[in-house]
């Protein structure tokens, strides 16, 4: 096969990856809240050259009508990856990858929402990505829970994930996508950074216990910083935009 | 002991105070400690904390008069849209015709009965039919201040304007007047008052602008007659 003839050096003798980083170094992230003006709310997460938008639309009514729940909001998650966010042309549509972390996505943001405050509503969230460099449902999550607290509904706690992976026997945080298919394994978190609960975890390939304590660690140090960028950015959306308080 | 300032913008998940008394609405309460809900500003309001969210769609209380679209008429009730999280409903007897006989599209003028689980329900008794007019909206949050002290604004814009505005607290509002230049300039005035809604010495911005048209629209007339 060609992957195997590949060969790519993924850490150099200095322990320097791919893409010039230390192997507990995040890729730069750029987080904007309120970017979409036709959406109720609305995100945009940049990890590396891992782009994503996030809306959000509701609560309103639910179509079609029989899931309304008399006494929740629903939750309504579409993950999809742009035709042109992959080098090699997507196919439109929903593939069975975009179908399950669609569900991932909605059942990780279902635990932070407070449904019970919306009943017989539905929340609709679309996960856009731009472009794709690994570690887009992570970013997704991350840009989603921006989308939901910048549409005003009442949630918990935000939510920030990032990938760890296990390339050429070492941990590394934050992997793009050279590492992920070339790398040994790939494990996604997402935690709710205040309440220090995982809302997602995935793991693909193989790791030792040790290993993945360990990497969960370093996922936490990750989401820590992510979520301090997460605060800035909605804090900074609203204070350009301070609103009438006579209500 | 409280962990933000005064009207500090505060985020999903931060942590306010640790006395669980003091959780207010856009708040919650976690293993003794209040956490903020929303995205917003937080006040102490009453002696509880009080987020006051940044965006929120309109949520009816009951007397509230608001403005809707009629968007289906069935046997005994008829749905009304308000623009808020679920469509309200008028109830009435299957023996007889919808209140004032509306219609799908018509705009209805009508007080909210009540709000809750059962979602959201009008008094077909004082329910109006609102037959002219140019429907604008805006965000529910800003109607207090296009009311103003006691109504000063509002009718303000009524008295310098010459049109009748009707104004739902879910955001939407009706300006009907004799001329397009009257309609026009209570228009600019409230769109003027939404989109400035946090600032101060409002008043004095929208008197000068109703002053400016009457001036402009005066000028226009003498010409027309020179002419």
């Amino acid at each position: 096969m060609m992957l195997e003839n590949r060969q790519v050096k993924l850490i150099d003798e200095n322990g320097i990856r791919v893409d010039g980083r230390r192997p507990d170094e995040l890729r730069p992230v750029k987080i904007e809240v309120g970017v979409l003006d036709n959406s109720d709310g609305s995100a945009y997460v940049e990890m590396g050259r891992t782009k994503i938008y996030a809306a959000v639309f509701g609560p309103k009514e639910v179509y079609p009508k029989h899931l309304e729940q008399p006494d929740r909001a629903i939750l309504n998650c579409r993950y999809h990856m742009a035709s042109f966010s992959v080098d090699e042309r997507k196919p439109l549509g929903m593939t069975r990858r975009e179908i399950e972390l669609s569900k991932v996505i909605r059942q990780a943001l279902e635990t932070v929402v407070f449904l019970e405050e919306y009943p017989r509503t539905m929340i609709d969230i679309f996960v856009e990505v731009i472009q794709a460099d690994g570690g887009t449902r992570t970013a997704g999550i991350t840009a989603a829970s921006l989308a939901l607290a910048d549409a005003g509904i009442a949630m918990s706690d935000l939510i920030a994930g990032v990938a760890v992976g296990k390339v050429e026997g070492r941990l590394v945080l934050d992997i793009n996508d050279l590492e992920d298919k070339y790398g040994e394994a790939d494990m996604p978190v997402a935690i709710l950074p205040r309440l220090n609960s995982i809302v997602l975890f995935q793991l693909n390939g193989r790791m030792t216990l040790e290993e993945v304590k360990q990497a969960l660690a370093m996922a936490r140090e990750g989401i820590n910083k992510i979520y301090q960028l997460q605060v800035e950015a909605l804090k900074r959306r609203y204070s350009v935009n301070q609103i009438d308080e006579g209500q | 002991m409280y962990y933000f300032s005064d009207k500090e913008i505060v985020v999903p998940g931060q942590l306010l105070t640790d006395d669980p008394s003091k959780s207010g609405p856009g708040t919650y309460v976690y293993n003794g400690k209040v956490y903020a809900a929303q995205a917003g500003l937080a006040k102490l309001r009453n002696g509880v904390i009080t987020i006051i969210p940044v965006k929120s769609p309109y949520k009816p209380e009951p007397g509230d008069w608001v403005i809707g679209v009629v968007v289906d008429v069935k046997p005994n009730s008829v749905e009304v849209d308000l623009g808020g999280y679920n469509f309200a409903v008028i109830r009435y007897s299957e023996q007889m015709q919808p209140p004032q006989n509306v219609k799908i599209g018509d705009v209805v003028y009508a007080r909210v009965k009540s709000s809750g689980l059962k979602g959201v329900l009008l008094d077909a008794d004082d329910l109006r039919k609102i037959e002219e007019g140019i429907i604008i909206s805006i965000s529910p949050a800003h109607i207090p201040r296009l009311i103003g002290r006691k109504g000063s604004m509002i009718n303000m814009i009524k008295r310098e304007t010459g049109c009748s505005i009707t104004v739902g607290r879910n955001g939407l509002i009706v300006v009907s007047g004799p001329t397009s230049e009257g309609e026009f300039t209570a228009i600019s005035a409230i769109r003027l008052i939404a989109s400035e809604a946090h600032s101060a010495g409002l008043t004095d911005r929208v008197a000068a602008l109703l002053k400016r048209s009457k001036e402009r629209v005066s000028g226009n007339d003498a010409g027309e007659q020179a002419g």
